[in-house]
C-alpha cells in the first residue's frame, strides 16, 4: 500500500508564522528559505549520512514554506521520517508503480526503492501489454537519476539563480507574450505520449494561439504514425501483432533493436517463436536490411541491401502480392545480386499466411516504403490481425527545419527547448548553435549542462522521471501513472511544469497537473497508483479503410539513388546503447558490450568487408568521410553481414560536452557523426567518399573472436529437423566413454543435497532469446557491478556476470576456407563472414554441480552450498584467479583494481603516488545511492560472478519461512523468485527456479527436448542448461540450408566418426 | 692387451688408459685447494665484483619499487587478464622453481650414486638453487589480489574454524615449495660447516674470525665432528632426494589437476622434473663457465664437470622433446576436438611464434651436445646454456599462456601482453638472484673445499700421490 499525498493546494495567502521576523519577511529570512539547506550546508557537497539528514530537513523546511509566495512549493509526495509511514519496516524494500517515459509511449515499471532510494527497475508484471518485459535503458536509467554530472542548478546566462528567480523569468515570459497572443514564442518539444502534456499543450495553445509548436527528435520514429494515418486517412498509430504473425517480413526495421517499444515486440516475437515439442507451430521471420542488427540476427532468411535499395525489394514483394504495385515494382529494378527467387518464394509465403502474414518498415526509411507495407498488408489482410490501428491524437507540431527557418527570418522572440539536446543532434545544415541564438531569449529544460546549455539564456535542470509526476499512454493505449519515487536531488522540474508557468495555469506543480489530467475519484486515483496503469484504458483497435491512392501519390515524385563504390551510402542510426547520446553518460550503457559488434566505449564506422577491401582499408583503420563537404575523421569497424557501399554510422557518440563518462578523460568517447547529417536526408544519404588515414584506432570489443569453430555449444536446428528429430540435441552430446562417467571421487554435493530444501536451476531458451542485453544490464544493476572504462575492457576485464557470446558462421562453402588458428584481428579480411548466420547465448555462471572452480581454490573461498549454488565468499578470497582459468566458461570476473573506489579507469594510479585519485566525494556520494545494499560491493583483489541472485533467493526463504511459522512450510513456492535477468528479459526466455519441484516451470523447461548442458562431456553437471534454438527456414528459398551453419560446420568438423549425429542433423534415417 | 699388460712391470700407478681425468687437475695439492677457494672469500673484493653487484642491486631496487607498485595498486598493474588470468607471474614462478632444481639433484642424488665429480660444483649450485626459490617464491605469494591474506594458504588453526582447501594444488604448492626450501638451506648449511671453520681458522682479524666462528659451530675437525657431520649429510641427502622429485611434479599439477586442454596431461610431473633439472643444470652452466675463469678455479671446476653437466643436459633435453611429442600424440589420440585444437593452436596459432622458439632452444640445440666439439667449447657452452634457459622461460609461456588463451568457448578468446610491470618485475628478480649470489660468492666459499680434497688422488691412501706426498702448489 502507498502512501497517497494529501490534496495540498498552494496557500495564497501567509497564514502561519513563527516569530516576527518570519511576520515580516525580513530579509535574513528571506536568504534562509530561499537557501534549499541551512548555511554551511554547501548544496553540492554532502555525504550520505548528511543527504539523509538534508532530505529530512528540506521535508521539514517544507512547512515552513507554507509562509512565503515564490519560496519553495509545500512538498506534497513524502512525509519526513520523524512521522513514519505506517508500514514502514527500515531495512526492507519497498515496491511502486511507475513507468519510463519513451518517445512513443512508456515502460511500465516497478520500481525498488530501499530507505527512500531508488535501487532497482523491474517490469510491471501486472501491466496488460508489456507485462513485466523491460528494455536495457529502463534497467540502466535508474544510474542516470543518480549521475554526478547531471544539471543541477538553475543558471541564468550560465550563472547560478535561484528557482524562485528562474520561475520568475517563466511567469516574465507568461505575461510578456500574454499581450500578444504568443506572437515570436516558439517550443521545441521532443515526442512523447504524455496525456498531462497534450493537455497542458493545448492550454497553452489556447492562451497564445499565435505561438508555434516544433518537435524534434534525432532518431524519430513518428514515421509509423504518419504512415498509418495517411494510408488509413484517420489519426492513427500502428500496433504490431507479432506474437500473431506467421510469417514477418522486415523492410529494414530493427523492431527487437533500434526501434521504439522493443521490450515489447520481444516479448511478442518470442510468443510467436516458442517450441516446444514436435509440430508446435512457429513464426518466420524475413528480413531485408542493410545492417546487420539484432532483429536481422535472429531473422530466418536475410536479405543484405543498401537502405536506398529496399524499396526494390519492398516493391517486388507487393507486387507479387498485389498486382496494383506492380507500376510502382517496374519503376525499381531489383538491384544485381539480389536473386528474384528470393522475392517470389517469401511473396508466396507471405500470402500463404494471408492474415497471419505482417510486413513492417524500419523508421530510417522513407515514407513510400512505409506506405508500400501498408499496402502489401492490406493485401495480406493483415489489418485489424496483424496489424491494429489505434487512434491517437493528430499532432500539429512542424520540425526543425521550419524552426530554423523562423529563428533565420527573425520570427522567433523567445524559443523554449523542453527536453532534447538540439545543440549536438540536430541536423548539420542548419547550423543550429548559431541559429538558435538568432531568438532574442532562450529557455531550455535539459538534463545536462551539455552542449545546448551554452547558447540557453534560462536553463532549468530537467527532473528524473523516479522524481516527478507524470504520465503516458503505453503502446496500447492504456494510460500508465509516472509516480516519482524520491525528491528530486537537484530541484529539478518536468516539462509540464514548465509549459503550466509558462501558460500561467493556476497548478504549477507536476502532481497537481497529473492528478488533474487524470480526473476521476480518489479511489480511482488510488488504484492506478498503486496498479501504476488505468486498468480499461486501452485504445481499442479501430477498424479503418486502407487508402490505396495515397501509395500512387507517395511514389510519385519518389526516386532513390543507388551507392556505388564512389557514391558510398551512409545510414545514420539509433545506437543500441546510447541511443541518440540522451545515454552517452550512463556508464552501464557505454561500457556495455554492443549487441551487434560487442563493442564498448566507443562507435565506428560500420562497413562490410568487401567494401572495406576495396577502398582499401583495413580493420580500425581511421578515414576521413565526406558527405556532400561536411566531413568527418572516424575509425572503421568491418562488421560481417553488412550490405555492401554502405557506411553504418551509429549517433551519439562523439560529445562535445556530455559529463565525465561521454567526454572520459577529457577526450570524446567515440565519434560524432551528426555533423555529416543534414535535413534534408537525416537517416539514409548518398553520396559519400572516404579516403584512408594511415592512423589506427584501438577498439575495446569484449569478443574477440567470431567464429563457434563447430562447437556444439549453441545447438540449432532447422524446425523441419526439429520435427523428425525432436532429440536431436542429445545427438551432438560427447560419447559417454566406456563405463560412463564414474568417477573415483565421488562429488561431495550428492551426499550433501539430501539436506538441501530446494534444488535450484535456470534454463535459458535460446530459440526466444534474441541478445537485447536488457539481462546484463538487470544484472548490472542488481548487483552492483562496477564500470571500469575503456583500457579495462580492452584488456579484457570488463566486470558484467552475464555476457552474450554472439557467433557468426559462414556458409559451408565459404567456412572452409576459415582457418581457426588466425590471429583475431585479421578475421574481418576473411571472406565467409559476408552472409553469416549470427546466434546469440547469455553466459553466466552454470553453477556446475561437479564445479572446477571449486576444487583449485586454496582458501575455501567457493564453495557448494546443499542446495546447489555455487557459492562465492568474497570475504574469504585471496584472488589466486586459479578458478577463473579453471572454468571451461570464463564466466568469472576479477576485481584487478578497487574499481568500486577508484574513478573509472584511474586504476593504474596507485594510492601511494597520487593520493587524489580516489573518487571525488560528490561523485561517489551520489553513485553509492544506486547500490543494491542486499549485495556486497566488492574489493580489488578478489573473484566474483553470477550468484543467481543469491540475495533474491535468501530473501525469498526467509519470507516463506516467516510465513510458514508453525506450520513448517519452508519451500518457497515457484514463480517466487525471480533472478534480475529472468525479471528484465523482454523475451521470457531464461526461467530459474527449483528442479527438485518436478511442476516447477524450470523443471518443465528442463524436461523440453531441446534442453542440453554445454561442455557436457567436461562432466561438471551444470546447473544452467540451454534450450535449443530452432530456425524455420522456407525450404523454398534460395538461401535455404537443411540445416543451420552452425550444425553443418559441427559435422563436417566432427567427419565420419559422428555420423551418427551429423546424419541426425541431416535429417537423414539412422 | 692381456699380454701387453703382463709384459708391463707392476705398478701402483693403474694403466694410463684406464686413468680417469682427475676430479682436481694439474695435480694440485690440498693446500693449493684451501688457498683458491678461501682466497676469494679473502682477499680484496675486484673490480669485476663490484660492476656486477651495482646493476644487480638496482635491479633489485626495481624489484622492490614494482612489487611496491603492484601491492598498493592491484595486480591489474600486470597484463594478465580474462581469459589468461595468469601471465608471467606464474610463468616466472615456474621457471624460477625449475632452475632450483639443479642444486639439490647435485647436492643429493648425485651424492648418493656416489658421482664424485659433484663436489666441484655442488656449494655454487646449492646456493643457486636457494636463491632461485627465493626468487620464485615471490610471484606465487604476490601474484594473489589481496597479499595481506597469503597466510590463509597455512593450515593455521584460527577462530574462524576455515581450514584451506586440502583439495587445491595451490595448497600442495604450499607445502612442497617451502619444504624443499627448508630443506635446500638446511642442507646447504650443514655442507658449509667445514668450510666455514677453514675461513674461521685462518681469519686474520678478530671480527671475522667471530663472523666466521659462530656459523661454523666450534667444529674443530675432530674424528667425532667428522663422523657426525657424515651421517648428518647423508641422511639429509636422503631426505631431499624425494623432493627433487616431488616439488615440480606438485608445481606441475597446478596444471594438472585442472581440466583446461593443455594443462589437463598426466605426463606432466616427470616431464615437468626433466625440465627442471634440465634448465637447472642450463644455468648453473651458464653462472659457473664465467666464475671459474674469474676466479682462477679452472682446476677444480674442470672440463670434465662441464662435459658431464652438458651430457645431463643432453639426456633432459631429449626427455622433454620426448614429452613434447608424447602431448601432441595423446592430444590427437585423445579424439577430443578441444584438446586436439589446443595443441595445433600452440603450434600454429597466434602464439605460435613461442612454441618454434621453445622447441628449437629445448629440443634442438641442446642435441649439439652429442658432439664432443660443443662440449668442450666453453663459448659454446656458455651460449647454448642461455638458450636453454630462454628455451625453459618459453615452455612456461607456451603451457599457460597458449592454454589459456583460446580454451573451451571461443567467444571468451584472447590475447596476452606483458606490461612494463610485469617485465621489470622479472627483471627485477634476476637483481635479487644475482645480488644473493654475489653476496655468497663474496663471503662464502663457493667450492665445497672439504669435499673437494676428498676427492683428490692426494686424500686416496691407495694412490701413489696420497698419504703425505704432497703435490705442487
Amino acid at each position: 500500500m502507498k502512501i497517497i499525498p494529501p490534496q495540498c493546494p498552494e496557500p495564497e495567502t501567509v497564514k502561519y508564522w513563527k516569530s516576527i521576523d518570519q511576520l515580516e519577511n525580513s530579509a535574513e529570512v528571506r536568504t534562509w528559505i530561499d537557501r534549499e539547506f541551512p548555511d554551511k550546508a554547501s548544496e553540492a557537497d554532502f555525504n550520505r549520512r548528511d543527504f539523509v539528514k538534508l532530505m529530512s530537513a528540506s521535508m521539514a523546511f517544507a512547512g515552513i514554506g507554507l509562509m512565503g509566495s515564490g519560496c519553495r512549493k509545500p512538498e506534497q509526495k513524502i512525509y519526513p521520517f520523524s512521522k513514519l509511514p505506517d508500514d514502514y519496516v527500515h531495512g526492507s524494500a519497498k515496491f511502486y508503480a511507475t513507468a519510463m517515459p519513451t518517445r512513443t509511449g512508456a515502460i511500465p515499471l516497478l520500481v525498488k526503492s530501499n530507505d527512500g532510494r531508488p535501487t532497482k527497475i523491474e517490469g510491471n508484471p501486472d501491466h496488460p501489454d508489456s507485462n513485466g518485459s523491460t528494455d536495457l535503458f529502463a534497467q540502466a536509467s535508474i544510474l542516470s537519476l543518480y549521475d554526478p554530472d547531471r544539471a543541477q542548478r538553475f543558471a541564468s546566462k550560465g550563472s547560478d539563480v535561484s528557482r524562485e528567480a528562474a520561475n520568475d523569468q517563466l511567469s516574465a515570459i507568461s505575461r510578456q507574450f500574454a499581450a500578444n497572443n504568443g506572437q515570436g514564442l516558439a517550443f521545441l518539444l521532443e515526442r512523447a505520449a504524455s496525456p498531462s502534456r497534450n493537455r497542458l499543450q493545448q492550454a497553452t495553445a489556447q492562451k497564445f494561439p499565435a505561438a508555434k509548436w516544433f518537435v524534434y527528435d534525432a532518431v524519430d520514429v513518428d514515421v509509423h504514425r504518419q504512415a498509418a494515418s495517411l494510408a488509413t486517412g484517420r489519426s492513427v498509430t500502428p500496433y504490431f501483432r507479432f506474437d500473431q504473425a506467421r510469417a514477418i517480413l522486415s523492410l529494414d526495421c530493427d523492431f527487437i533493436g533500434a526501434e521504439s517499444d522493443t521490450h515489447l515486440h520481444c516479448r511478442n516475437f518470442a510468443r510467436g517463436r516458442r517450441v516446444s515439442k514436435a509440430g508446435d507451430p512457429m513464426s518466420r521471420l524475413y528480413i531485408a536490411e542493410t545492417l546487420m542488427t539484432q532483429t536481422g540476427m535472429n531473422a530466418d532468411h536475410r536479405l543484405r541491401i543498401s537502405s536506398s535499395q529496399i524499396v526494390a525489394v519492398a516493391a517486388a514483394i507487393g507486387a507479387a502480392i498485389a498486382p496494383g504495385l506492380a507500376a510502382i515494382a517496374s519503376r525499381f529494378p531489383l538491384p544485381a545480386g539480389v536473386k528474384p527467387e528470393w522475392i517470389a518464394e517469401c511473396a508466396k509465403d507471405l500470402r500463404a499466411n494471408a492474415g497471419a502474414a505482417l510486413v513492417v518498415a524500419g523508421y530510417r526509411q522513407p515514407l513510400a516504403v512505409h506506405l508500400l507495407a501498408h499496402a502489401i498488408n492490406a493485401a495480406l489482410g493483415a489489418n485489424g490481425k496483424t496489424v491494429q490501428f489505434r487512434e491517437t491524437l493528430d499532432l500539429k507540431e512542424q520540425g526543425i527545419t521550419q524552426l530554423a527557418a523562423d529563428l533565420n527570418a527573425g520570427m522567433v522572440d523567445t524559443l523554449v527547448v523542453l527536453g532534447g539536446n538540439p545543440v549536438h543532434t540536430a541536423p548539420a545544415d542548419l547550423n543550429w548553435t548559431a541559429t538558435q541564438r538568432k531568438a532574442k531569449t532562450v529557455v531550455r529544460l535539459g538534463y545536462y549542462e551539455d552542449e545546448t546549455f551554452a547558447g540557453s539564456d534560462l536553463h532549468l535542470p530537467a527532473a528524473h522521471y523516479l522524481e516527478s509526476w507524470g504520465d503516458a499512454r503505453t503502446a496500447d493505449g492504456t494510460v500508465v501513472i509516472v509516480q516519482p519515487l524520491i525528491q528530486p536531488l537537484f530541484n529539478g522540474v518536468t516539462e509540464i511544469e514548465v509549459l503550466a508557468r509558462i501558460a500561467g495555469l493556476p497548478e504549477t506543480d507536476s502532481y497537481s497537473i497529473t492528478r488533474a489530467t487524470f480526473g476521476g475519484n480518489d479511489e480511482a486515483w488510488k488504484k492506478a497508483l498503486h496498479d501504476g496503469f488505468v486498468a480499461n484504458s486501452a485504445v481499442q483497435p479501430a477498424a479503418v479503410p486502407f487508402n490505396a491512392a495515397v501509395v500512387t501519390q507517395a511514389f510519385a515524385n519518389f526516386s532513390v539513388e543507388a551507392p556505388s563504390k564512389d557514391k558510398l551510402e551512409v545510414i545514420f542510426t539509433r545506437d543500441y546503447k546510447v541511443d541518440d547520446g540522451r545515454w552517452a553518460n550512463n556508464g552501464w550503457l557505454v561500457e556495455l558490450p554492443d549487441p551487434v559488434t560487442k563493442m564498448t566505449w566507443d562507435n565506428a564506422v560500420l562497413v562490410s568487408r568487401k567494401t572495406a577491401d576495396e577502398l582499401g582499408v583495413s580493420n580500425t583503420q581511421i578515414v576521413d568521410i565526406d558527405l556532400g563537404g561536411r566531413k568527418v575523421s572516424a575509425a572503421i569497424w568491418v562488421q560481417p553481414g553488412q550490405a555492401d557501399n554502405v557506411l553504418g554510422l551509429t549517433l551519439g557518440f562523439g560529445r562535445d560536452k556530455g559529463g565525465r563518462i561521454a567526454n572520459f578523460n577529457n577526450e570524446k568517447v567515440g565519434f560524432n557523426f551528426y555533423p555529416l547529417r543534414s535535413a534534408a536526408n537525416p537517416n539514409i544519404a548518398v553520396g559519400a567518399k572516404v579516403t584512408a588515414t594511415p592512423a589506427k584506432y584501438s577498439f575495446a570489443c569484449t569478443q574477440d573472436h567470431w567464429s563457434m569453430e563447430g562447437r556444439p555449444i549453441i545447438r540449432e536446428a532447422n524446425l523441419k529437423q526439429f520435427n523428425e528429430h525432436p532429440n536431436f540435441v542429445k545427438e551432438l552430446d560427447f560419447e559417454t566413454p566406456p563405463g560412463g562417467n564414474e568417477s573415483l571421487y565421488p562429488n561431495p554435493l550428492d551426499w550433501k543435497k539430501q539436506k538441501g530444501q530446494h534444488q535450484w536451476g535456470m534454463a535459458v531458451d535460446l530459440n526466444t532469446c534474441v541478445g537485447c542485453n536488457a539481462c546484463v544490464m538487470a544484472c548490472v544493476s542488481e548487483n552492483n557491478i562496477p564500470v571500469v572504462g575503456k583500457d579495462q575492457v580492452r584488456r579484457g576485464r570488463e566486470m558484467q556476470w552475464i555476457r552474450i557470446d554472439r557467433y557468426y558462421t559462414g556458409s559451408p562453402e565459404s567456412q572452409k576456407s576459415h582457418n581457426p588458428l588466425t590471429p583475431d584481428e585479421e578475421q574481418y579480411r576473411e571472406k565467409w563472414i559476408d552472409d553469416p548466420q549470427v546466434v546469440n547465448q547469455p553466459m553466466m555462471c552454470q553453477h556446475c554441480e561437479a564445479a572446477p572452480c571449486e576444487n583449485v581454490c586454496p582458501v575455501n573461498a567457493t564453495v557448494h552450498d546443499d542446495e546447489g549454488l555455487n557459492l562465492m565468499v568474497y570475504n574469504r578470497c585471496v584472488g589466486t584467479r586459479y578458478c577463473s582459468n579453471n572454468c571451461p566458461w570464463k564466466v568469472r570476473r576479477f576485481n584487478y583494481f578497487d574499481y568500486n573506489k577508484r574513478p573509472i579507469g584511474k586504476g593504474l594510479y596507485t594510492p601511494v603516488t597520487s593520493l587524489k585519485h580516489t573518487k571525488k566525494e560528490d561523485e561517489w556520494e551520489l553513485l553509492k545511492l544506486v547500490r543494491n545494499p542486499e549485495v556486497s560491493v566488492r574489493m580489488r583483489g578478489v573473484m566474483e560472478k553470477c550468484t543467481f541472485c543469491v540475495q533474491r533467493i535468501e530473501g525469498a526463504k526467509i519470507a516463506q519461512k516467516v510465513k510458514a511459522g508453525q506450520s513448517g512450510d519452508v519451500i518457497v513456492p515457484d514463480r517466487t523468485i525471480k533472478t534480475a535477468c529472468e525479471q528484465a528479459c523482454p523475451a521470457e526466455a531464461i526461467v530459474f527456479g527449483d528442479i527438485s519441484d518436478p511442476k516447477s516451470k524450470v523443471s518443465l523447461a528442463k524436461a523440453d527436448t531441446r534442453n542440453y548442458a554445454t561442455l557436457d562431456f567436461l562432466n561438471t553437471r551444470p546447473r544452467l542448461t540451454y534450450l535449443a534454438r530452432i530456425r524455420n527456414p522456407n525450404p523454398a528459398m534460395p538461401d535455404y540450408y537443411d540445416m543451420p551453419l552452425t550444425s553443418q560446420v559441427f559435422a563436417e568438423k566432427a567427419g565420419h566418426s559422428e555420423t551418427h549425429a551429423a546424419a541426425a542433423q541431416k535429417g537423414g534415417a539412422h | 692387451m692381456a699380454a701387453n699388460v703382463a709384459n708391463k712391470p707392476v705398478l701402483a700407478n693403474p694403466p694410463a688408459e684406464l686413468e680417469r681425468v682427475p676430479l682436481v687437475e694439474n695435480n694440485r695439492s690440498i693446500g693449493w685447494i684451501s688457498d683458491a677457494v678461501s682466497r676469494i672469500v679473502e682477499d680484496k673484493t675486484p673490480k669485476w665484483w663490484w660492476a656486477a653487484f651495482v646493476p644487480s642491486f638496482i635491479f633489485m631496487t626495481i624489484l622492490l619499487t614494482m612489487l611496491a607498485y603492484q601491492i598498493s595498486t592491484g595486480v591489474g598493474v600486470w597484463g594478465n587478464h580474462a581469459p589468461e588470468m595468469w601471465g608471467w607471474d606464474i610463468i616466472n614462478f615456474v621457471w624460477w622453481i625449475g632452475i632450483g632444481h639443479a642444486g639439490t639433484l647435485i647436492s643429493a642424488i648425485l651424492f648418493l650414486l656416489r658421482q664424485r665429480w659433484r663436489t666441484g660444483v655442488n656449494r655454487a649450485a646449492e646456493a643457486m638453487t636457494i636463491f632461485a626459490v627465493m626468487c620464485a617464491g615471490i610471484f606465487p605469494a604476490i601474484h594473489v589480489g589481496r597479499v595481506w591474506y597469503d597466510w590463509w594458504l597455512f593450515p593455521i588453526p584460527n577462530p574462524y574454524n576455515v581450514w584451506p582447501q586440502f583439495r587445491s594444488p595451490l595448497m600442495w604448492d604450499v607445502f612442497a615449495v617451502s619444504t624443499y626450501f627448508t630443506v635446500s638451506v638446511l642442507f646447504w648449511y650443514i655442507g658449509l660447516v667445514p668450510d666455514l671453520a677453514v675461513i674461521r681458522d685462518r681469519a686474520k682479524t678478530r671480527l671475522r674470525k667471530i663472523l666466521y666462528g659462530i656459523p661454523a659451530l666450534g667444529w674443530n675437525g675432530s674424528n667425532r665432528h667428522w663422523n657426525n657431520y657424515e651421517k648428518c649429510y647423508l641422511i639429509l641427502a636422503g631426505v631431499s632426494t624425494p623432493l627433487v622429485l616431488s616439488v615440480h611434479s606438485i608445481v606441475s599439477l597446478d596444471f594438472a589437476v585442472s581440466q583446461l586442454p593443455g594443462w589437463h596431461t598426466t605426463i606432466f610431473p616427470p616431464y615437468f622434473v626433466a625440465g627442471a633439472i634440465f634448465s637447472g643444470f642450463g644455468m648453473v652452466l651458464t653462472l659457473l663457465l664465467p666464475l671459474r675463469k674469474l676466479m682462477k678455479l679452472e682446476d677444480i671446476i674442470t672440463m670434465r664437470h662441464v662435459d658431464l653437466m652438458c651430457k645431463v643436459t643432453l639426456a633432459t633435453g631429449s626427455i622433454v622433446g620426448y614429452a613434447y611429442c608424447m602431448e601432441f600424440f595423446i592430444a590427437w589420440y585423445s579424439g577430443n576436438p578441444y584438446e586436439k585444437f589446443t595443441f595445433w593452436n600452440r603450434a600454429f596459432g597466434p602464439f605460435g611464434w613461442s612454441y618454434f622458439t621453445m622447441m628449437t632452444c629445448n629440443v634442438l640445440v641442446p642435441q649439439l651436445f652429442w658432439m664432443k666439439r660443443f662440449r668442450t667449447n666453453l663459448v659454446a657452452v656458455f651460449i647454448l646454456s642461455i638458450l636453454v634457459n630462454i628455451g625453459m622461460w618459453f615452455e612456461r609461456f607456451v603451457i599457460v599462456v597458449t592454454s589459456l588463451h583460446r580454451d573451451f568457448l571461443p567467444s571468451s578468446w584472447g590475447y596476452y601482453k606483458p606490461t612494463p610491470v610485469d617485465i621489470l618485475t622479472f627483471l627485477g628478480t634476476f637483481g635479487l638472484f644475482f645480488t644473493m649470489f654475489l653476496l655468497f660468492l663474496r663471503f662464502l666459499p663457493m667450492i665445497a673445499v672439504s669435499e673437494v680434497k676428498g676427492v683428490t688422488p692426494q686424500a686416496d691412501p691407495h694412490h701413489p700421490l696420497g698419504g703425505a706426498k704432497g703435490g705442487h702448489h
